[in-house]
């Protein structure tokens, strides 16, 4: 294209003159969705199709002695079963370690009956070491798996001036000491782990539940034996993923096994407790804060030691101070491990958990100093922007008019009592500047917007057409969006809240190529130069000359063949840095434990909204995480055996309907930036710390263990029988 | 009311006329011997089911015929024992826990995956795929577009039927009511508040139906 | 789930013979709604070859509500058509107010009064299909000392579950009657002498035989002017088992109460009646001093283990509401 033909750089413009983004778009994959017709890895079909299952050692520590398939393999229907360690092979860990055998069938009923063929003995250790104490016992076997692990303890790493510090919280006018156990969480993805593996012509195609459908051939090209060329992956639509699905694991592994020796289509899924015990958590934490803060209000002194319980793994916790500034801190901070299921990232990796150890330590202290704790807060966040939301959140929940503000309230006559608390939260989220979209504009006047992106029920695929289209002064309807298969064009994988932020851009700067493209074509047709057209309601037009116009598929139709552009990633689109605040007005019985919360409340911000529904949708979803976080949701083992207690979704809690009250989402319009990030982890981040401190703002129980079930909360009242 | 079988009476004087006080499994065979010699024969042996059935049943209106085990429960046939396989009834848990597999059975709500297929013979299975098309939504499913109450859509098509059954059962339900109704449905991705915004949509569009309907006079 | 036949018997008669002489886990087994029996089955804790369909048997699935409030329930009968019930309803509420806190909407509408009363135990320890404890023909409870959050508080040991169904204690605080039809006759059992607790059987959670069909419950006309309510407190309102519950009855005379009838769920290994609380409360006003000293003397006996104490806060919290409701 002539230099002197190009436009500005693409830029998102001016809100007002938006037509489509920054407004409700409905999802362009919904129809689908609510009539069963999209499809998900679990519901592809192919001809020859065998159902695999994996085995499972249920407990977590111990030797193989013997795995005998040959039961299996006498079922009718059943074509593969094979032991996958070998006797005298340790299982050293819960998790992708207790794989032991798996099978694959012709029908589900004929798996059911080979998985139930497979006979294994397997010595168990004396002990499990699933649990923080069992794992820190002087006599617990190491379970570490680092080279020369001499104790379940890794990755200390103290920081600050420990006596500085110490100094500071003696001279501090308040202090608080508080402890804080939090269990591991669950992603509890909906649709599990897991793909279909069709072998064709080419090599394969994989069906796969992913969040990173462009690099996922590089694992199943090992798994299949096949060059990665020759492996396409599809996630068209997948049921949750939260992180945990990065990459196939051991279910990739041996599904990829299983189709080179049987060369047929391969469906393996992990069933829902395999599901619980080897898919990745939340780590859980334990973990003591003492800090100080001034009359006046200011934190002066904090000292944590924190404890991250990654099973395996090294575990998550942001660091401290989280969001809050402190005069002296000094922490000390080290991985505990136990034998079970490594933590994968799972939204907001870490940060839940600091915001609520910070969180409370900011609202005890705030009682502690006889502060109100929204006031406090915005004390010690001089930043105008959290200013503004905290006082939103606190109007919205009714916070000026709330009787108890610096001192927490009492139970009414009938034991009932009802308190507000408040937590912040930040987001920086990276772009990352490989994403590229191709924007085919055909001579007909359809339209395609393509990129190897997915959409987990983040909205991506909407956006991916809705940008386009405002672009081109079309409608939604009238772009294509094709991602979810790793032949289309590179883009990030969905994590880190980078996906919108490196994509939107790209697409953009596609589409806007697209446009100029267009345009120069337009110059010999109706004389303006590239830049000086206007793409409105399905047609374009002379800056100000509406006379010299045209309608999409007469422009389309100036085309001799189909014109095809690639866009990438625009640092100009994109900034990172976001902010929020949330609120939670509960409802405790103090005779039975029961918390409601009534209402949450949540300001975020994102910079420029591509699609206001869908952003709601998302801030709705991280309240409602963060509430079923909070209430109910905890993992639990048997400590003498190992046995997973909460491998279904019976015995594992998480939110259903009635736990939700009134939840208010609402999108901070006073910042304005002209570009745009990712925020899809910052709304999951301080819900629990707000339930927290809204149940001690109702009747003075601070509660620093979770859940906040009725055991804990009645616990936190009336002290443990 | 009255048995068609004998009175559990009848049986007792059998056993005691046999004098035995334990009940052993020949004992048992004998009174039935015994037992065919007062009361009124059933010749035939009790229908038994085994192995690979062949079951016809009604879904979404339409008849199909499929092979399936006893054990085979409804869910895995619609998923794998039809052709083509009806995919849109999710399998999550398999347990009764999380509603991902909810159909209606003569129009009340079940989980497919806590039925067995061979006990739908005489019902009327509806999925969510008899419920409406992309093409042709119904006021739920198009609904749940307008409040984007679908975000991975994993648990959508359960919400959906379940949904249609709440609004069936508690047409003028307040929004406690029908919560009560579809609770045995979960959403991990957390859209139940734009579920709760979706029926109330369809609550208030029908009773505007209704009265536009009421005031034509017509039915 | 492992393989096995499905019988349909056309009479009661046909049923009953069908079934096996003593509870073990692979004799037949009757079903029902299946909303207990398929989990049982899923989760391996029996291996019945043959299933014995119950729906094909007629006249099991009456309710019969007499002009004095006596109220009979086949057997048959679904949880949500009880629920919905009116006539049961202004007869005895609380038993419409139990069904309709059970399960959910998709369980109640195929589940049966005659299965809720006989379902297994919800224990995780019991419900894992490695785990090998009392019940299933095993040594040790491993709730006992180990996760015990869910543990009975009362009645407990050998076995330390709770029973998870929400008719049951209405049934016994109704004075309701089990019949039973087995190949040795007919009979009648009392609600309060239908369960056992553990140290009596540890295969079975009821005298029911193994070839017996609970046919239908009778619920005796109701005392004129006792008022009766279930509270089934769940750790998760939306969809969850009790974690305590009680179902109580007062009769007021004269300022005062005249009679009263408390039975806990969730606390023992059968539905728990109380005289202990009943006692505490005959002869008080009705008032919040009778109700915490009805929920003090319901768990002056009570032995939590490690993470069951709560329960003993709980059950006060929940005898309190229950009592405040019917104030």
């Amino acid at each position: 294209m002539p230099r002197e033909h190009r436009t500005a750089d693409p830029s998102w413009g001016p809100r007002a003159d938006l037509d489509i983004l920054n407004r409700d778009i409905p999802r362009v994959d919904g129809p689908d969705k609510v009539t069963g017709r999209a499809k998900y890895s679990h519901d592809m079909r192919a001809p020859g199709l065998l159902y695999a299952r994996l085995i499972v050692y249920p407990r977590t520590r111990g030797k193989v002695e013997s795995i005998d398939v040959s039961g299996a393999l006498a079922v009718p229907g059943v074509v593969w079963a094979k032991a996958l360690k070998a006797a005298g092979a340790n299982v050293f860990y819960q998790g992708a370690d207790s794989v032991l055998a798996a099978v694959a069938a012709e029908t589900l009923e004929a798996l059911d009956d080979g998985v139930r063929a497979v006979k294994f003995v397997v010595k168990a250790d004396s002990k499990a070491v699933v649990t923080h104490k069992g794992a820190l016992a002087n006599d617990a076997p190491v379970v570490a798996r680092q080279r020369d692990a001499q104790s379940n303890i890794s990755g200390l790493r103290e920081r600050g001036d420990t006596a500085k510090t110490e100094a500071a919280l003696a001279a501090s006018d308040v202090q608080v000491d508080l402890s804080f156990e939090i269990p591991v969480q669950h992603h509890v993805c909906l649709e599990t782990h897991g793909q279909v593996i069709v072998p064709d012509e080419r090599g394969a195609t994989v069906y796969a539940s992913s969040q990173a459908v462009k690099g996922e051939p590089q694992g199943f090209a090992g798994a299949l034996g096949l060059k990665q060329s020759e492996v396409r992956v599809i996630t068209q639509h997948m049921g949750g993923g939260f992180g945990s699905k990065f990459g196939g694991g051991i279910e990739a592994q041996v599904a990829g096994q299983i189709v080179q020796e049987t060369k047929r289509p391969v469906h393996l899924l992990l069933t829902r407790d395999q599901e619980f015990s080897l898919a990745g958590n939340r780590t859980g934490v334990v973990a003591r804060v003492r800090a100080g803060a001034s009359k006046d209000g200011a934190l002066t002194a904090l000292a944590a030691e924190v404890d991250r319980l990654g099973g395996l793994g090294g575990g998550s916790f942001a660091a401290l101070p989280y969001i809050y500034k402190v005069g002296e801190m000094a922490t000390k901070m080290r991985s505990v491990h136990t034998a079970t299921d490594p933590n994968r990232a799972m939204r907001a990796p870490g940060h839940p958990q600091a915001s609520f150890v910070m969180e409370s330590v900011v609202d005890a202290l705030a009682y502690a100093a006889g502060k109100d704790p929204l006031e406090f807060r915005k004390l010690n966040l001089p930043d105008p922007i959290w200013q503004r939301q905290l006082d939103r959140v606190a109007t919205e929940l009714g916070w000026p008019a709330h009787p108890h503000h610096t001192a927490p309230g009492k139970p009414d006559a009938r034991g009932i009592a009802r308190g507000i608390g408040f937590a912040v939260s930040a987001w920086g989220s990276s772009a990352q500047d490989n994403a590229k979209c191709q924007v085919v504009v055909f001579p007909d006047g359809s339209v395609e917007s393509r990129t190897a992106t997915q959409d987990l029920g983040t909205g991506a695929r909407t956006y991916v057409a809705a940008i386009v289209a405002e672009e081109l002064g079309l409608q939604v309807a009238d772009v294509e969006p094709v991602i979810g298969d790793s032949d289309l064009p590179v883009n990030v994988a969905s994590g880190g809240s980078v996906t919108t932020g490196s994509s939107a851009p790209a697409i953009k700067h596609a589409a806007h190529l697209a446009r100029e493209a267009l345009e120069a074509k337009l110059e010999a047709v109706l004389g303006a130069a590239v830049g000086g057209y206007v793409w409105k309601g399905g047609h374009v037009h002379v800056k100000d000359d509406t006379t010299k116009k045209l309608a999409w598929k007469q422009v389309a139709g100036l085309l001799q063949e189909p014109l095809d552009v690639t866009g990438s990633f625009q640092q100009s689109l994109h900034a990172g840095s976001i902010h929020g605040a949330q609120g939670a007005l509960v409802e405790v019985d103090t005779l039975t434990g029961r918390v409601n919360v009534l209402k949450m409340v949540c300001v975020q911000d994102q910079g420029l909204p591509l699609n206001r529904m869908a952003l709601r949708s998302q801030i709705n979803g991280g309240m409602v995480q963060a509430l079923s976080y909070a209430l109910m949701e905890c993992r639990v083992h048997d400590e003498a055996t190992g046995y997973l207690l909460t491998g279904n979704l019976e015995s594992y809690l998480i939110a259903g309907c009635q736990e939700i009250g009134e939840l208010v989402a609402i999108i901070d319009d006073d910042e304005e930036r002209p570009t745009l990030c990712g925020m899809a982890e910052a709304p999951i981040v301080p819900g629990q710390s707000a339930i927290a401190n809204a149940i001690f703002n109702a009747c003075g129980a601070r509660l620093t263990t979770m859940p906040f079930s009725p055991d804990n909360v009645l616990t936190a009242l009336h002290g443990k029988v | 009311m009255t048995h068609s079988d004998p009175k559990p009476e009848a049986l007792s004087r059998r056993a005691l006329l046999k004098g035995a006080g334990g009940v052993a499994a020949v004992g048992g065979l004998a009174a039935t011997a015994e037992a065919r010699s007062v009361t009124t024969l059933e010749p035939a042996p009790v229908p038994t089911l085994r192995g690979e059935v062949e079951v016809t049943l009604s879904i979404n209106g339409a008849t199909q015929t499929l092979k399936v085990e006893p054990r085979t429960t409804l869910l895995d046939a619609l998923r794998t024992r039809l052709e083509p396989a009806l995919t849109g009834t999710k399998l999550v848990c398999d347990s009764g826990s999380c509603g991902a597999c909810t159909v209606l059975l003569d129009g009340k709500l079940a989980y497919a995956c806590m039925n067995l297929a061979i006990d739908q013979v005489g019902r009327q299975v509806t999925t969510v795929e008899g419920l409406g098309t992309p093409e042709a939504q119904s006021d739920v499913q198009r609904a749940f577009c307008a409040e984007d109450a679908a975000m991975c859509g994993f648990c959508t098509p359960g919400f959906i039927v379940a949904c249609h059954a709440a609004l069936e059962r508690k047409p003028n339900g307040t929004l406690d009511e029908l919560k009560h109704e579809i609770s045995g449905n979960l959403c991990r991705c957390g859209t139940y508040p734009h579920i709760f915004n979706a029926l109330q949509r369809v609550q208030a569009e029908r009773q505007v139906a209704s009265q536009q309907g009421s005031k034509k006079g017509a039915k | 789930m492992r393989s096995f036949e499905v019988k349909s018997p056309r009479t009661l008669r046909e049923a009953v013979l069908a079934l096996p002489d003593d509870h073990g886990p692979t004799g037949a087994r009757l079903i029902a709604g299946g909303q207990d029996l398929l989990t049982v089955l899923k989760d391996d804790i029996e291996q019945p070859s043959t299933l014995v369909r119950l729906r094909g048997v007629p006249d099991l699935g009456q309710i019969v509500v007499g002009k004095d409030g006596a109220v009979e329930l086949g057997a048959l009968v679904t949880l949500q058509d009880l629920a919905d019930h009116i006539g049961v309803f202004e007869a005895q509420p609380a038993l419409c107010e139990a069904a309709t806190s059970i399960a959910s909407a998709q369980i109640r509408s195929q589940a049966t009064v005659g299965g809720n009363l006989n379902q297994r135990p919800r224990c995780p320890y019991y419900r894992h299909p490695a785990v090998v404890c009392f019940k299933k023909g095993g040594n040790t409870c491993l709730a006992e000392f180990g996760f015990s959050k869910y543990a009975a508080i009362l009645g407990g040991g050998p076995s330390y579950f709770v029973h998870p169904s929400d008719l049951a204690p209405v049934m016994l605080a109704l004075d309701a009657t089990f019949h039973l039809v087995g190949k040795g006759g007919a009979r009648a059992v009392k609600a309060r002498e239908y369960y056992v607790l553990t140290d009596v059987a540890l295969d079975t959670e009821s005298v029911r035989r193994a070839d017996e069909v609970l046919t239908k419950v009778t619920i005796p006309a109701p005392p004129r002017g006792m008022r009766t309510t279930y509270n089934k407190f769940k750790e998760r309102a939306s969809f969850d088992f009790a974690l305590a519950a009680a179902a109580v009855g007062v009769r007021i005379d004269g300022g005062k109460i005249a009679e009263a009838r408390v039975v806990l769920g969730g606390v023992a290994p059968k539905p728990w009646h109380s005289p202990e609380a009943e006692a505490a409360l005959v002869g008080q006003p009705m008032a919040a001093e009778a109700w915490r000293a009805a929920g003090a003397a319901a768990v002056k006996d009570a032995s939590p283990l490690e993470h069951n104490g709560y329960k003993i806060h709980l059950v006060k919290g929940v005898l309190y509401r229950a009592l405040e409701s019917l104030a």
